[in-house]
């Protein structure tokens, strides 16, 4: 085992650093720099720059440099903890998204754990009532969950909550609490806030979760051990928990590896049309401007995360698996 | 009730005047506290020595206090926030006529010796004087400083690549003198982003080599975590993007949180030099908070009573989703007039790369063909619910320069003459579709290309696009990202493409006509022409049209009397009208101004522009002000 996981880590260098080289490339992809984007944006609201500024703050950005040595720079800047430096916020990276950090995973845990609540129960009551009504009724639910465009249920939710119960439009929190040290009125701000993007971001999770954990369990309650258990008269629900719906669980823990990464970046697209003070906004802005260093950065991070998360996973599965620890095992 | 209000209004303002000699000015309530507790001077050592008395006519006496929230998409733009206080050396007001504002005075010799005379008592946010040394300090230790400014003093600062020479006469006085007469100077300065020609030396000393042991600044710039001292020092003196809180200011509101954040305040600079006509110091709303939220939410977020004071973000087509909340959210939807020339306008690119298109760009006859055979009034029926005005690219009818005949030049229906037009320019043959051909056979098919961020312009464009094919000319839309079309205007490969109209369609005739002459490299019927005399690089026009505006442009900068720049104006417009270099669709197209109804001084009726207007800046925005039992 240990000589596996050190294996693993060692093949995670060469996976990061072609990441690196991919990220840098398809961000420099479009044509022009952050300079080009951020002219283009003063000029479309009437504003004017100065050429000579221009040149002057390419330079100062090292813009004007060629792009393996602004890799390399950013690079050597990276594996030291530098994450190097925002040009639209004028900043270090790290202040950028630091601050954004904390309510980006309060925002993903409850969405994570609202879509465990909710796909489970449906799951397991799918899988032991096959092709009855309430499955094909149930399932039905979750589909049209994943099917209606994110996007758009948040808007529809944002007009309602806000006719309906007067909550003020995007955001987090009531903006006088911005800023505010916590309190019990800014705690109940942000649960006013919050129940928003955890439904819809939470339907579109449930969807694929009650489809697998339901397939997943038919294969095992078909198998012969769960037929002679039932015939020895055990308990429907002991019959079911005991072992099906533990061999059945091996997804959910594959799914860590992914799990990990969206919990740091939010959903973008539910973020942004909420106007949520979470990291996937910035995310889309810098790759929007070319903000090359933060873009970067910040999909490197993700980048570390995944290949972390997917170690994580396929350790944790050869703990918990007996079957996959024998496969390895044999292999050697 | 607000009725009653501004009727007896009147007779207060009398009344008040009358008393005012004989009482002391009043104390601002928001700071009576610190000045009780000796922390602020009282109100009347914290004006100026003679403070500005900016213009109420029109306006009320406000109450002091409030909070005003505005919406904005992105921290950066809190920057608006210079141009809205629109505090300036001297500057525009709302009718347009340069004001001294800041200074006390200028004095102009020859349109080239320029005497500023500082507000003696003229204190910065944070309570030192402002003087003749913070003009030096800029001038030396900044814009002529070979650290700082490599590329030397900004461009309004140079007449024919010469500095000015700069004096400092005495503690309140400074003078720059140039060789030759400078128009750009004075709208430079009073720009919405204007020329900062003086710093807070008192502070920016602090970051500046000059004024430091190696050692002091080696740690400065190492807490500041910055490459160099240059960039510690830009990054503290930023006085239009206000990143830095602690930089003393001379706008009527000051920054108090440090970037990123979602949500700004501004506190009212206790210092702030202009007063209202009873001599109370503004600004009379103590605090503007800035809410950052997603530029797409402004409208929904504004429509639901968010905001006090929202324009920016907000479009005509926002206009019946705002009314409907106006009743239940206690706003008022204000519909402003905008400055531009034009609200969409056509650029055909006559810098094309394709030798084909590019000599049908420049010709006159075909750019009129094409202007003439666009049904503008179908346009604003269709899309603007008839609001907007259909005319020509040119100078709004509210300007003092314009003339009918600019406006309604090649602009009206008249698909005939459009025909023939273009039969006499070699295009009469036609394919079996009806599209005239180009000589060598190929078919005129014209693609424009579009900055695609909403379908307005794709909107208009396909009415266009009817039309042009009843003419025989094909139209393909292409939408694309605002910067590749910059690029591709630049590089030749766009033949044509949508950009707004004049950026100041409400000029004076002492404003400089570039805009009207290739002076730019984003000028997209002239791209290149407009680099050549941008940065020297690019090609020189060879229309002889074209080479007279460039004459005229210069013609006008050594003009000394405003007649000479009158008539200089108006050759060029009329050279435009004929020319026809761009394509206007449409113009006037109104803005939304969301107004909540307890905020007062709010004009019903005004012009929403950058330059000149500021946006609200130009309105004196320190003098708006909430009626308390509303709020």
């Amino acid at each position: 085992m240990p000589s596996y996981i050190i294996k693993r880590i060692l093949t995670m260098i060469p996976t990061l650093i072609i990441i690196s080289i991919l990220v840098f490339i398809i961000i420099q992809l479009p044509p022009g720099d952050y300079l080009e984007s951020h002219i283009a944006e003063l000029q479309s609201q009437g504003e004017s720059v100065d050429p000579q500024k221009i040149e002057f703050l390419r330079h100062e950005y090292g813009l004007d440099k060629p792009i393996w040595e602004q890799y390399f720079v950013w690079v050597t800047g990276f594996v030291q903890g530098d994450l190097g430096f925002s040009f639209e916020y004028n900043l270090p990276v790290a202040d950028v998204i630091g601050d954004k950090m904390w309510l980006t995973i309060l925002v993903s845990m409850f969405t994570i754990i609202l879509t465990w609540l909710i796909a489970f129960p449906i799951g397991m009551y799918s899988a032991t009532h096959p092709y009855s009504w309430s499955d094909y009724g149930l399932t039905f639910l979750g589909f049209l969950g994943l099917a209606t465009p994110n996007f758009l249920l948040a808007l529809v939710m944002l007009y309602l909550a806000n006719q309906y119960f007067g909550t003020s439009i995007g955001g987090l929190m009531d903006s006088e609490y911005i800023d505010q040290p916590w309190s019990f009125d800014k705690l109940k701000s942000v649960l006013a806030h919050l129940w928003i993007p955890v439904i819809v971001i939470g339907t579109s999770g449930t969807a694929g979760m009650i489809r697998r954990l339901r397939a997943n369990l038919l294969d095992e309650l078909r198998k012969p051990y769960v037929v002679t258990a039932r015939a020895k008269g055990l308990g429907e629900f002991k019959l079911l928990t005991k072992y099906p719906l533990r061999l059945s669980l091996n997804f959910f823990i594959s799914d860590i590896g992914s799990l990990l990464p969206s919990v740091i970046s939010g959903a973008e697209v539910v973020a942004v049309v909420l106007s949520l003070p979470t990291t996937g906004p910035i995310l889309l802005a810098a790759l929007q401007s070319q903000d090359m260093y933060l873009a970067g950065s910040f999909l490197m991070f993700l980048a570390m995360l995944t290949v972390v998360g997917v170690l994580v996973s396929d350790i944790a599965l050869a703990m918990l698996d007996p079957r996959i620890r024998l496969q390895g095992g044999m292999k050697k | 009730m607000s009725k009653f209000i501004q009727f007896i209004l009147p007779f207060m303002t009398l009344v008040s005047l009358f008393t005012q000699q004989a009482q002391a000015i009043t104390e601002v309530p928001y700071l009576a506290e610190k000045v009780a507790s000796g922390e602020l001077p009282s109100v009347e050592q914290r004006l100026p020595n003679i403070p500005a008395t900016p213009s109420f006519k029109g306006k009320e006496l406000g109450q002091y206090g409030g909070q005003l929230r505005m919406l904005m998409g992105k921290s950066k733009d809190i920057r608006m926030m210079v141009v809205y206080g629109y505090a300036r050396l001297v500057g525009y007001d709302d009718k347009l006529s340069l004001k001294a504002d800041i200074l006390e005075k200028i004095d102009i010799k020859e349109g080239r010796i320029f005497t500023l005379h500082i507000r003696p008592g003229h204190r910065w946010s944070d309570g030192a004087e402002f003087t003749a040394e913070d003009f030096r300090f800029y001038w030396q230790d900044k814009a002529t400083h070979s650290v700082l400014s490599p590329y030397g003093p900004p461009k309004a600062m140079m007449r024919s690549k010469q500095p000015p020479k700069f004096e400092v006469i005495d503690k309140y006085t400074v003078r720059y003198t140039w060789q030759a007469p400078n128009p750009y100077f004075l709208p430079a300065l009073a720009g919405p982003s204007p020329m900062f020609i003086y710093m807070p030396a008192h502070y920016m000393k602090r970051f500046h080599a000059d004024y430091l042991t190696k050692e002091q600044l080696q740690e400065k710039v190492a807490t500041a975590k910055k490459r160099n001292w240059r960039g510690l020092f830009v990054s503290k003196g930023r006085q239009y993007k206000l990143t830095n809180p602690e930089l003393p200011t001379l706008q009527p509101w000051v920054n108090t949180t440090t970037p990123p954040s979602e949500r700004f305040v501004f506190k009212r600079n206790p210092y702030f030099h202009r007063i209202d006509p009873t001599g109370k110091q503004l600004p009379y709303i103590d605090e503007v908070v800035i809410n950052i939220s997603s530029s797409g939410l402004v409208p929904a977020k504004t429509g639901s009573g968010e905001s006090d004071l929202q324009a920016r973000y907000l479009r005509l087509d926002n206009f019946t989703f705002l009314k409907e909340g106006e009743e239940k959210n206690k706003f008022n939807v204000n519909i402003w007039g905008t400055g531009r020339g034009a609200h969409i306008a056509l650029y055909p690119n006559m810098t094309a790369k394709e030798p084909k298109w590019r000599k049908l760009m420049q010709n006159a006859d075909f750019r009129r063909a094409l202007s003439l055979s666009v049904n503008r009034e179908e346009i604003n029926q269709v899309i603007y619910f008839g609001l907007a005005t259909p005319m020509a690219n040119t100078v709004l009818p509210q300007s003092p320069l314009y003339k009918s005949k600019y406006a309604q030049s090649y602009a009206q229906y008249d698909p005939k003459s459009a025909s023939l037009l273009l039969d006499t320019i070699g295009l009469h043959k036609k394919d079996a579709r009806g599209i005239r051909l180009f000589p060598d056979g190929s078919p005129v098919e014209i693609l424009i290309q579009t900055a695609g961020e909403s379908t307005e312009e794709t909107d208009v464009l396909s009415l266009v696009k009817d039309s042009w094919r009843r003419v025989g000319i094909q139209m393909y839309i292409k939408p694309i990202q605002r910067q590749v079309l910059r690029d591709r205007v630049f590089s030749g490969d766009a033949v044509m493409t949508t950009w707004f109209g004049l950026p100041n369609g409400l000029p004076v005739a002492q404003m400089s006509p570039e805009q009207l002459a290739p002076t730019k490299q984003d000028q997209y019927q002239w791209s290149q022409w407009g680099r050549f005399f941008e940065t020297n690089e690019g090609e020189e026009p060879p229309l002889p049209k074209v080479q007279e505006l460039v004459k005229l442009n210069k013609a006008w900068s050594s003009a000394s009397t405003e007649l000479e720049q009158n008539l200089i104006w108006h050759r060029m417009l009329a050279i435009h009208a004929s020319e026809v270099y761009s394509i206007g669709l449409i113009s006037s197209v109104l803005q939304p101004v969301v107004v909540n109804n307890s905020l007062h001084n709010v004009p019903k009726k005004a012009f929403y522009n950058w330059d000149p207007g500021a946006f609200f800046g130009i309105y004196n925005m320190p003098s708006f002000w909430f009626q308390k039992e509303l709020q």
